[in-house]
């Protein structure tokens, strides 16, 4: 039986009848075509699916969607600004060459934004402590350590 | 060679701001109109003949089709080397996780629920788990009459250690470990225009696309192979996975099909590493020259053979390591049996092998009373040195700066202030990798590239980028040729019908190889245009023409010029020019000798390792990297790799390990099989060595495999520096650790 719910995703309002037993990520994904969270794993292990809900980091396929009631959403689609515009996060991600294969960067992308949201000037430990539910097969991390952490310098 | 503009320079990803944007396209993206969905039902048995039902599941709501055995349309058969694999099996299991059947369906929850319903009955054959077993005559077999896939020898000069002052000897054992790649197998497939159409995360297109057709009795011709972002491959992409049977469904129900593993169907789906069992002897003289070497190799192909072949003469041509020895003499052997089938992974073999020669090394120096460093000074490759296939290293063989700047930067680190409560140790390792298929095979790269209406400069080539930065590279390689911002290069790579076949991503081959097409290609296509330029500016020749910017000039009255754009409109088919190259490689003799692979990378890694000897929890907390790349085209992405290529190895050293019982893999979440995090990689100083390569594109090597080489060794020899107890089984969990360790000091 669908279910009627009412929620924000990256700021426009969403009214729309969801299977109960989906998770947040599934919807994203495939009801509402939002294809930039990534699904790594389906269970709360890889972060690839990572959104910023209400300024936390959330892994996206680890919540039923229905308990998104009235909450707000962020996705990767959603950071910038404008769309077609990119984020200080985004850019700070391509200037240090934090992306390689790019799966993991939607989810670690957001779970800067959050980190960001957290701590004024995150430090190097903060940082790494904030994008430690994220793996990355591919940078050894250590180019989006920089990233961040520029942006925490620039702040 | 003249001054360089835009090789050297670290450019902007290709690719960057669509995967940041998350607009990159990975084939779990895709959703097609009426697009069915497919789940593959795969074998919970290691080694049995079986019969199926499908009667009742196939009457489930949603479902269209069950494909077994009987509908594959071409052979029911693929495979890299040897086509052992079935796209469904039809007689005998030989591994959990072969592909009986696939459900389609029009909902994926559909699809689930209607493959619970298909009766499997197993009729269980005894199996066979362990290499050795595997090889007695009276083994059960897995294909054929016999378990040994290869048998390989290698031998140089006369191994005696009766002549040797010292010989040390010890045996390692490397484990099956997974790629892990984050985005898991996805394909879509489709039927435009009488074609085919396949869309998935491959590392080779064209070859998938050839598999295709033998698997569906389809010309080539008749198949596209498009290939939407690569979420990581590292080997693990190279055998065929869902692409067949995704296929397979829509050339028979004439509609869009898909299908997407989830982590622990990966995790069954694709090959693992080789472990081997690794024994090594090695002797010296008093001096420290090292004079003999015999080593044993034993690996595990599982089930399949994949590369199992290749991989082995990878790890029997480079289990001397960057040394020069005089005697050799190496067995190896690669064996059949019911676990998960291994193939290619980042280092292809000779990443298993440093494992031990760095680490007997260093056994080596301590029975000599001398160095570590010192040990390898005296036997490193140099110019002019053979190496164990008495193949000569004539250029680019900067071993000794590699291990200098690590030596330099190691006293840097000692100095720095160690924790007390802890153990603290150093530890150092070479490597070296020799790219390509290698051993004679053409190896093969091609390219076309031509100029557009927009004046620009397009490049067509079936190289794929997996997130190394292929793109970027070649980008940057046509863009130095023609003087102009690497931005205003077109790519195309991802369409079989639009470019030719580049080879496969791996083995480090596409900067070298491919590189070396786009250049000539691109040399090519710009004399072209100097002589069609010459003519439409009325000058005697073309002396003193130069491009820049998508326009040609003469340099002594700049007003005298032309754009690509102008030339284009009268021109347009004279604007191309295809290149192509073949990598010089020799078919080595019975002994192994020979000029299997060209040209080789060198690297050399110091790292400071903490153990808490209360938990034998180990952490790595400092290193120095120095790799050798010919010449960096883009010094950011190299950086990239030696960070990415490290961790790697660091997993392989503390954490990686696929957990098999009875062939079943236990360990098939994130959760239970261990990758590094954010928290586990140190700081990492990292400083490229140029020293190009006469043949490379303009002087550059390939890197992707080297990187992750020295990773473990280092980190065991830094363990031993630290507890002075040697690990020679990976990978060293702390309870491994405190196993060991304790029983020393108990
Ligand atoms: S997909 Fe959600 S944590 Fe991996
Ligand atoms: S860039 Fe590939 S997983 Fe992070």
């Amino acid at each position: 039986m669908m279910k009627k719910l009412n929620f924000v995703v990256n700021n426009r309002k969403y009214s729309i009848e969801v299977d109960p037993r989906k998770t947040l990520l599934d919807v994203l994904r495939e009801d509402l075509k939002l294809t930039g969270t990534k699904k790594g794993c389906g269970s709360g292990e890889c972060g690839a699916c990572t959104v910023v809900i209400d300024g936390q980091n959330v892994n996206s396929c680890m919540v039923f969607a229905l308990d998104m009631e009235g909450k707000e959403v962020i996705t990767i689609e959603g950071l910038a600004p404008k769309s077609g515009e990119i984020h200080p996060i985004q850019q700070a991600f391509v200037d240090h060459g934090a992306i390689q294969c790019g799966f993991c960067s939607p989810g670690m992308i957001m779970s800067t934004s959050a980190i960001l949201e957290k701590h004024e000037k995150p430090t190097e430990e903060q940082i790494r402590e904030g994008i430690s539910g994220n793996l990355c097969r591919c940078t050894g991390y250590v180019k989006i350590v920089d990233a961040i952490q520029s942006l925490a310098e620039n702040k | 060679m003249d001054k360089l503009n835009i090789v050297g320079k670290s450019s902007f990803r290709v690719d960057g701001i669509d995967k940041i944007s998350g607009r990159s396209i990975y084939p779990q993206d895709i959703k097609l109109k009426e697009m069915f969905h497919a789940v593959t039902l795969r074998s919970t048995v290691p080694h049995a003949t079986f019969t199926l039902n499908t009667e009742k599941a196939s009457k489930m709501s949603g479902v269209v089709k069950i494909f077994t055995a009987h509908d594959v349309t071409g052979k029911n058969e693929h495979g890299v080397l040897f086509k052992d694999h079935q796209v469904f099996m039809d007689r005998k299991i030989n591994r959990i996780g072969d592909p009986l059947a696939l459900v389609v369906a029009e909902t994926l929850k559909e699809a689930k629920v209607a493959m619970k319903e298909i009766e499997v009955l197993y009729n269980e054959l005894p199996g066979v788990f362990c290499p050795l077993e595997a090889m007695n005559e009276d083994a059960p077999k897995i294909h054929g009459d016999s378990n040994i896939i290869a048998n390989m020898k290698l031998e140089k000069g006369t191994v005696d250690f009766s002549k040797c002052d010292v010989v040390v000897e010890n045996t390692f054992k490397v484990p099956m470990v997974e790629h892990a790649f984050l985005q898991p197998e996805s394909a879509v497939s489709y039927i435009e225009d009488d074609k085919l159409v396949v869309i998935s995360s491959t590392q080779y297109p064209h070859w998938d696309r050839f598999e295709l057709s033998l698997a569906l009795g389809l010309k080539e011709e008749n198949i596209k192979v498009l290939n939407a972002a690569v979420g990581g491959a590292f080997g693990g992409r190279e055998d065929i996975t869902s692409q067949i049977h995704v296929a397979l469904a829509t050339k028979t129900l004439k509609k869009p099909v898909k299908i997407t593993y989830g982590r622990e169907e990966s995790f069954l789906a694709h090959s693992k590493r080789h472990p081997m069992t690794i024994r090594m002897k090695i002797g010296a003289l008093k001096d420290g020259k090292i004079t003999a070497m015999k080593n044993e190799i034993l690996a595990d192909s599982g089930a399949y053979a994949s590369w199992a072949p290749s991989v082995l003469r990878k790890a029997m041509t480079h289990s001397t390591g960057p040394y020069e020895i005089e005697n050799v003499k190496v067995n190896a052997k690669s064996v059949y049996t019911n676990n998960p089938f291994t193939g290619a992974m980042r280092g292809f073999g000779a990443t298993q092998v440093a494992v031990g020669y760095e680490q007997i090394i260093d056994q080596l120096a301590e029975e000599l009373g001398i160095s570590t460093y010192e040990i390898r000074e005296k036997n490193i490759l140099r110019i002019g040195s053979k190496t164990g296939t008495s193949q000569t290293m004539y250029n680019s063989v900067p071993v000794d700066r590699c291990l200098e700047a690590v030596k330099k930067e190691m006293e840097i680190i000692k100095k720095k202030p160690v924790n007390k409560d802890m153990l603290t140790g150093y530890g150092i390792a070479l490597s070296i990798y020799g790219t390509g298929y290698g051993n004679g095979f053409p190896d093969v790269s091609s390219n076309i590239a031509k100029i557009n209406s927009d004046g620009k400069i397009e490049i067509f080539s079936g190289f794929t980028e997996v997130g190394q930065g292929a793109k970027t590279v070649m980008a940057q390689i046509a863009s130095e040729v023609f003087n102009t911002s690497s931005s205003n290069i077109i790519i195309n790579c991802e369409d079989t019908d639009k470019v030719p076949d580049s080879g496969t991503a791996a083995a480090s081959r596409q900067t070298y190889n491919t590189g070396n097409a786009v250049k000539k290609s691109c040399e090519k296509l710009k004399d072209i245009i100097l002589n069609l330029a010459q003519k439409e500016l009325g000058l005697n020749n073309n002396i003193g023409l130069e491009v820049k910017d998508e326009l040609v000039y003469l340099r002594t009255l700049p007003s005298m010029e032309i754009t690509f754009k102008d030339l284009f409109s009268k021109y347009k088919d004279e604007l191309s020019s295809k290149g192509k190259f073949v990598a010089q490689t020799t078919q080595m003799d019975d002994l192994s000798q020979g000029a299997p692979y060209w040209p080789y990378g060198f690297n050399a890694l110091g790292v400071k390792v903490e153990i808490d000897p209360a938990t034998g929890r180990i952490n790595v907390v400092d290193g120095v990297f120095a790799q050798d790349v010919g010449r960096a085209i883009n010094p950011r992405l190299v950086e990239g790799q030696m960070d990415g290529g490290f961790v790697m190895g660091l997993g392989y050293a503390l954490y990686e390990d696929i957990n098999l019982v009875d062939g079943e893999i236990k360990n098939r979440k994130f959760s239970s099989y261990i990758i590094p995090t954010a928290k586990d990689m140190p700081t990492l100083k990292k400083i490229i060595i140029e020293d190009p390569e006469e043949t490379g594109p303009f002087g550059a090597k390939g890197i992707g495999e080297s990187v992750t080489i020295p990773a473990a060794p280092a980190i065991l020899n830094a363990i031993y520096d630290a507890s002075k107890v040697r690990f020679t089984k990976l990978p060293v969990t702390p309870i491994e650790f405190m196993k060991k360790f304790g029983n020393k000091y108990d």
